[in-house]
C-alpha cells in the first residue's frame, strides 16, 4: 500500500462544541431565571403559575406537533407549507370521528385526514414535480375549503351549525396527585426562584392527557428515528443531496412519499389536539388560526432539530398561554423580561465586541423599556396576537444562523 | 510510466457490446464496445458530449441502455438502478461529488449500504480501517463540508470501498485537483491496483491517461473509435482520435503587451464576516493587449478577488481602475458598462439562465446598452440579430435562437457566453475557469477568440485551473495563495509542477517562479 504524504492539514473540529442535551438544559434553565427575575420584578406572579403552564402546554401541542411534521417533511427536501391545509383536515376529521367513537377514534381519524392532506402534497410536489409553495398554498385552501362543506354536509343536522361540530368528548386527564399538592403550597408560599419552579412543574404535572404525553414522546421519537436509524439517514439524504442518494440506491421518491404523509399525520395530530383540548367544545370553523404556520416558525426558529423546535413550541405557546389566561398587564411584563433578555445579549455583544449589534440591542431594549413604562396594559386587541408578534421577532433575530437541508424546497427528477 | 501489473487473463471484469443509447432528438451512444480486463486501469478518452457519462451512467445502472449488453466477470448482467451494479461490484466516483455537506463522512460513506455494517460504531470502525488506503485522514464524525476537495474525493472513493467494489469507475477524478493532489490520487490508484481493483478512469486529460492508465479506449461522438496501448501511442496521436482532425493548443505566439494599464488594483482588501481577511491588499495592473493569469488551488481567494473587482462583493479597502474610470464605488452594472466582459465561473449559477431562449440570455448584463435596449426598453428584435451573430461567428451548435439555455451542451453554452462578454468592445475581460468542462473543439475556439481580442487591444485577468491553458494564454501570471498575491512566474519558462508547489505554498522550486518581494 502506498503510503501518503500528505501536508499536515489541521483536522476539522467536530462541529458542535457542546451535546445537544447540555444546550437544552442551559436553555431551559436560563428561560426560568429570565422568567422568574420578571416575575419577581414586575410583581406579576402568573408569569410561573402552574395555571400559566398548563395553558401553555395545551397550546403548544398543536405548534409541536405542526413543527414535527414540517421537520419530518423538510428534512426529506420538501417545503410544507401546507401544514396549516393538513391541520385543519386534522381538527375535521377528530371532530367527526370524535363525537362519534371518543377520543382514540378522534386521534386516528385526524391522523389519516393529515395523512390524506400529506399525500396530496407528496402527489403533486414528488410525483409532478408542482413547486413546493403552490402545492401547500393549495392544499391551504383546499384544507379550508373541503372541511367547510363537510361540515355544512355532516355537523349541520346535528349540532345546528354549519360552523361548528357536536361536542367531542375529551381524554381522561391525569395528575401526578401527591407530588402536586406538595408543589402547590411551595408555589403559594411566593418564594423566589423556588415557588417559579414549582408553579412551572406543577403545570407540566397537572391534568395530563394521553395525547399530551404522546406529543411529548414524539420529539425524542422522532430524533430517534431520524437521526439513529437507517431509515431515517435515508430520508435525511434525500433532503440534502437527493442525487447523492439516489446514485447509492435509496429510493428517494418513496422515501419523499413517507415523510410528507407522516407530516401530514403530525399536523393531523395537532388538529386534533385543538379539537381535543378541554378549553373547546369541539371543531370550530377557523380553529387553527394560522398554528400550522406557527408550527413551521417553531421548526426554523429550532433550525430543523427536534429539541429547538420543542423550545420554539414552547416559547410560543407560552406567549400564547399567558396573554388567554391573564390579559394585557401580564403581556406588558413579558416586555420587561424582553428587556432583561436583550440586557444580557448586549452584555454579550460588548464582549465579542460587536459594537453595531450591541448599540442595535440597547435602542431595542431603550424603546421596549419606555413602551413598559407608558402603557398599563397592551390594547386587547393586540394581545391575542402575542404568539405571532413573539413568532415574528424571534425569526428576525434568529435567522440569522440557521442552516436548513442543502436541498429543502429542490423540485427533485431521477435520472 | 505506466505500471505494469500482473493482469490476469481470466474472464474481463466488463463487456460493454452493442450498447446504444437514444434521447430524444440524439443519439448519445451507438453501437459501444468496451472491454476492460480485471486488474487494469482502463481509460476512457473523448470530448466532452461524446457519451462518455452516458456510458458509464449506463454501466453503473442509473440508465438502461436501449440495445446491447453488459458483462461482468463473463456474466450478462441487467441493472435497474445503481444498487444493483453495486452488487455487482461496480462503484463510482462521480466527477460532480455526489456528498451531502450537512451529513458527517460516516453517514455519507454508509449511506445505502447500512445493511453491511450499519451505521453505528460498527459501521465506524470499518471506516476508519479503509480510510488508511484512500489516504483520507479525518474522525469519520466530522461534517463533508468541512473537508477539502482531495478529502472528499477521498471520501467518494471511501464509499465505494465500503460496498466492496472491485471494479471502480472514476470521472474525471482529477478535473479539481491541483498536481500534487493528482500524484497522490494516482498512487492511491496504483496502490489499489496491486491489491487486485479494477479502474475504469474517465478523462480528457491526455498526459493523465497516459501515466496512469494500462489501455485506453477513446469515444468521439457516441462510439467507440477504438483502443489503444498508452505506451506506445503519443498524446497528440490520441486527441486526433477524439477529435478526428487536427489539434488547437493555448499558445499565444507574439507578445501583444503595450504599456497602457486598463486595469489597476490597488491595496484590495476584502473581509469575511468574521474578520478573516479573504483578500489581503492585493495589487494588480493588467495592461492593454495583456493576459494576466492567476494560478492558485481553489478556494485562496480567486472567486472573491473576480467578485470584488465585478462589484458583486464590497471591497473593505483598496481602489479599483479601468483606464481612468474609478469603479470603487460602482455596482455591477456601472462596472459592465464601464467596459468590462465577465465571463463567470459558473455559468450555470452566473452566466445563463437556462430556462430561457439564448436571444433572451443575450440581454444579461446588456440591457441597458445597445443593440438589445432602445432607451427604458429592451429592444427585443435587436437582441435576436445580435444572437444570430454571435451563433454564427462563435458556432454555437444549436437548433436556434429560441431554445433554452439549457438544451445546449456545456460546450456551446459557454461559446454563447463568450460571444456576449466580448460583444460591445469591452477593455478588460475577466475569464474566469473560461474552459471549464468543454470539449477540446469549444476549448480551441474560445483560446482563439480570447487571442484574437488580446491582438486587438483587450486586457484580459485570466483565472485558470488548467494549468496548460493558463502557462499557454498568459503574457504574466501571478500566484495566489490565501488571498495574497505570493509569486510572479514566467509562463514562457514555468512548468505546472512549478506552478503547482507554488500554489501549494511549498515555495519556489524554480527560477522561473519569483516569490513576491523577491526581485
Amino acid at each position: 500500500m502506498s503510503v501518503m504524504t500528505k501536508p499536515a492539514a489541521a483536522t476539522p473540529k467536530r462541529g458542535r462544541k457542546l451535546p445537544g442535551w447540555a444546550i437544552g438544559m442551559l436553555g431551559v434553565a436560563g428561560a426560568i431565571a429570565l422568567l422568574s427575575t420578571t416575575s419577581y420584578l414586575t410583581n406579576f406572579p402568573q408569569l410561573t403559575s402552574s395555571g400559566t403552564t398548563q395553558t401553555a402546554v395545551r397550546l403548544a401541542l398543536p405548534i409541536l406537533l405542526a413543527g414535527l411534521g414540517g421537520l419530518w417533511a423538510e428534512r426529506a427536501g420538501v417545503v410544507n407549507i401546507g401544514l396549516e391545509g393538513m391541520m385543519i383536515m386534522g381538527t375535521w376529521g377528530a371532530a367527526w370521528a370524535g363525537y362519534q367513537w371518543g377520543p382514540w377514534a378522534a386521534l386516528v381519524s385526524a391522523m389519516v385526514f393529515g395523512a390524506l392532506g400529506g399525500l396530496l402534497h407528496a402527489i403533486a410536489t414528488v410525483t409532478f414535480g408542482v413547486n413546493h409553495i403552490v402545492s401547500g398554498v393549495a392544499i391551504n385552501l383546499l384544507g379550508a375549503g373541503v372541511t367547510k362543506y363537510l361540515s355544512t354536509l355532516l355537523f349541520f343536522p346535528v349540532s345546528h351549525n354549519p360552523r361548528e361540530s357536536p361536542p367531542v368528548p375529551k381524554f381522561d386527564t391525569y395528575s401526578a396527585a401527591g407530588l402536586t399538592d406538595w408543589l402547590a403550597t411551595l408555589e403559594n408560599e411566593q418564594r423566589v426562584v423556588l415557588s417559579d419552579v414549582a408553579g412551572i412543574l406543577r403545570g407540566l404535572l397537572t391534568g395530563v392527557s394521553p395525547l399530551t404525553m404522546i406529543a411529548i414522546l414524539l420529539v425524542p421519537a422522532s430524533y430517534l428515528v431520524l437521526w439513529k436509524t437507517r431509515f431515517g439517514l435515508r430520508l435525511r439524504s434525500c433532503g440534502e443531496n437527493p442525487w447523492a442518494a439516489e446514485s447509492l440506491g435509496v429510493n428517494v421518491y418513496v422515501h419523499k412519499y413517507i415523510a410528507v404523509i407522516a407530516s401530514g399525520a403530525l399536523a393531523g395530530i395537532g388538529g386534533a389536539a385543538l379539537v381535543l383540548n378541554p378549553g373547546q367544545p369541539g371543531y370550530l370553523e377557523g380553529q387553527t388560526g394560522g398554528r400550522g404556520f406557527i408550527g413551521l416558525a417553531a421548526m426554523i426558529f429550532g433550525n430543523w432539530r427536534p429539541g429547538g423546535l420543542l423550545g420554539g413550541a414552547a416559547l410560543f405557546g407560552y406567549a400564547d398561554g399567558l396573554q388567554l389566561r391573564s390579559g394585557g398587564e401580564t403581556v406588558l411584563a413579558l416586555l420587561y423580561g424582553a428587556v432583561i433578555l436583550l440586557g444580557v445579549l448586549v452584555i454579550l455583544q460588548l464582549v465579542r465586541r460587536k459594537w453595531f449589534a450591541a448599540a442595535f440591542g440597547i435602542a431595542a431594549a431603550v424603546v421596549l423599556y419606555f413602551l413598559y413604562y407608558s402603557l398599563d396594559e397592551i390594547p386587547s386587541e393586540l394581545t391575542s396576537y402575542a404568539p405571532h408578534m413573539v413568532t415574528l421577532v424571534v425569526l428576525a433575530v434568529a435567522s440569522q444562523r440557521l442552516r436548513m437541508p442543502a436541498a429543502d424546497g429542490v423540485v427533485y427528477r431521477r435520472g | 510510466m505506466s505500471s505494469s501489473t500482473s493482469v490476469r487473463t481470466d474472464a474481463p471484469a466488463v463487456v460493454l457490446t452493442g450498447i446504444t443509447k437514444r434521447f430524444p432528438g440524439v443519439v448519445a451512444n451507438s453501437d459501444v464496445h468496451l472491454t476492460v480486463r480485471t486488474g487494469e486501469v482502463h481509460a476512457l478518452c473523448g470530448e466532452n458530449g461524446a457519451g462518455k457519462s452516458t456510458l458509464m451512467k449506463i454501466l453503473y445502472g442509473m440508465q438502461p441502455p436501449d440495445e446491447g449488453t453488459i458483462e461482468v466477470n463473463g456474466e450478462q448482467v441487467r441493472f435497474k438502478t445503481p444498487a444493483d451494479a453495486i452488487k455487482a461490484g461496480i462503484g463510482m466516483v462521480h466527477q460532480h461529488f455526489m456528498l451531502a455537506d450537512n451529513l458527517t463522512v460516516q453517514e455519507n460513506v454508509v449511506l445505502g449500504a447500512e445493511a453491511l455494517h450499519g451505521i453505528g460504531a460498527k459501521a465506524r470502525r470499518k471506516i476508519q480501517e479503509l480510510a488508511g488506503q484512500t489516504g483520507l485522514n479525518v474522525d469519520p464524525g466530522v461534517l463533508v463540508e468541512q473537508l477539502g476537495v482531495a478529502d472528499r474525493q477521498r471520501v467518494e472513493i471511501l464509499k465505494v470501498l465500503f460496498r466492496g467494489a472491485k471494479v471502480i469507475i472514476l470521472d474525471e477524478p482529477t478535473a479539481v485537483l491541483v498536481p500534487q493532489e493528482v500524484d497522490e490520487l494516482f498512487a492511491t490508484v496504483r496502490g489499489m491496483q496491486e491489491q487486485g481493483f479494477t479502474f475504469l478512469f474517465i478523462s480528457h486529460k491526455l498526459d493523465e491517461v497516459r501515466a496512469i492508465a494500462d489501455s485506453v479506449t477513446v469515444i468521439r461522438r457516441g462510439t467507440t473509435v477504438g483502443t489503444a496501448d498508452p505506451k506506445t501511442v503519443s498524446s497528440r496521436q490520441l486527441a486526433e482520435m477524439m477529435v478526428g482532425s487536427e489539434l488547437p493548443s493555448p499558445e499565444t505566439r507574439t507578445s501583444t503587451v503595450t504599456d497602457i494599464p486598463v486595469l489597476t488594483v490597488s491595496g484590495l482588501v476584502l473581509s469575511a464576516p468574521d474578520g478573516r481577511a479573504l483578500l489581503d491588499s492585493i495589487d494588480l495592473v493588467v495592461h492593454s493587449g495583456e493576459v494576466v493569469g492567476i494560478a492558485g488551488v481553489e478556494g485562496n481567494g480567486q472567486t472573491e478577488l473576480v467578485e470584488t473587482v465585478m462589484g458583486m462583493r464590497k471591497a473593505s479597502a483598496g481602489t479599483v481602475t479601468l483606464g481612468d474610470d474609478d469603479l470603487s464605488k460602482l455596482g455591477t452594472l456601472a462596472r459592465r458598462e464601464a467596459g468590462i466582459g465577465y465571463i463567470a465561473e459558473d455559468r450555470h449559477r452566473h452566466g445563463l439562465l437556462l430556462t430561457q431562449p439564448l436571444w433572451f440570455n443575450r440581454i444579461l448584463g446588456y440591457q441597458t446598452r445597445k443593440p438589445t435596449a432602445k432607451g427604458a426598453w429592451l429592444d427585443r428584435e435587436g437582441a435576436k440579430r445580435d444572437t444570430e451573430r454571435i451563433v454564427e461567428e462563435f458556432d454555437v451548435r444549436t437548433p436556434g435562437i429560441d431554445v433554452p439555455a439549457a438544451a445546449l451542451s456545456g460546450g456551446n453554452q459557454q461559446k454563447l457566453v463568450v460571444g456576449r462578454e466580448l460583444a460591445g468592445d469591452p477593455k478588460l475581460l475577466i475569464a474566469s475557469h473560461p474552459t471549464r468542462g468543454v470539449d477540446v473543439g469549444a476549448q480551441a475556439l474560445i483560446w482563439d477568440e480570447i487571442k484574437n481580442a488580446r491582438a486587438r487591444g483587450l486586457a484580459v485577468l485570466l483565472i485558470s485551473a488548467d494549468l496548460d491553458e493558463l502557462i499557454g494564454l498568459s503574457d504574466t501570471i501571478k500566484v495566489m495563495l490565501r488571498g495574497r498575491l505570493v509569486a510572479d512566474a514566467d509562463p514562457s519558462t514555468v512548468t505546472p509542477e512549478d506552478l503547482g508547489s507554488a500554489m501549494t505554498g511549498a515555495g519556489s522550486t524554480s527560477a522561473a517562479v519569483h516569490e513576491e518581494g523577491e526581485n
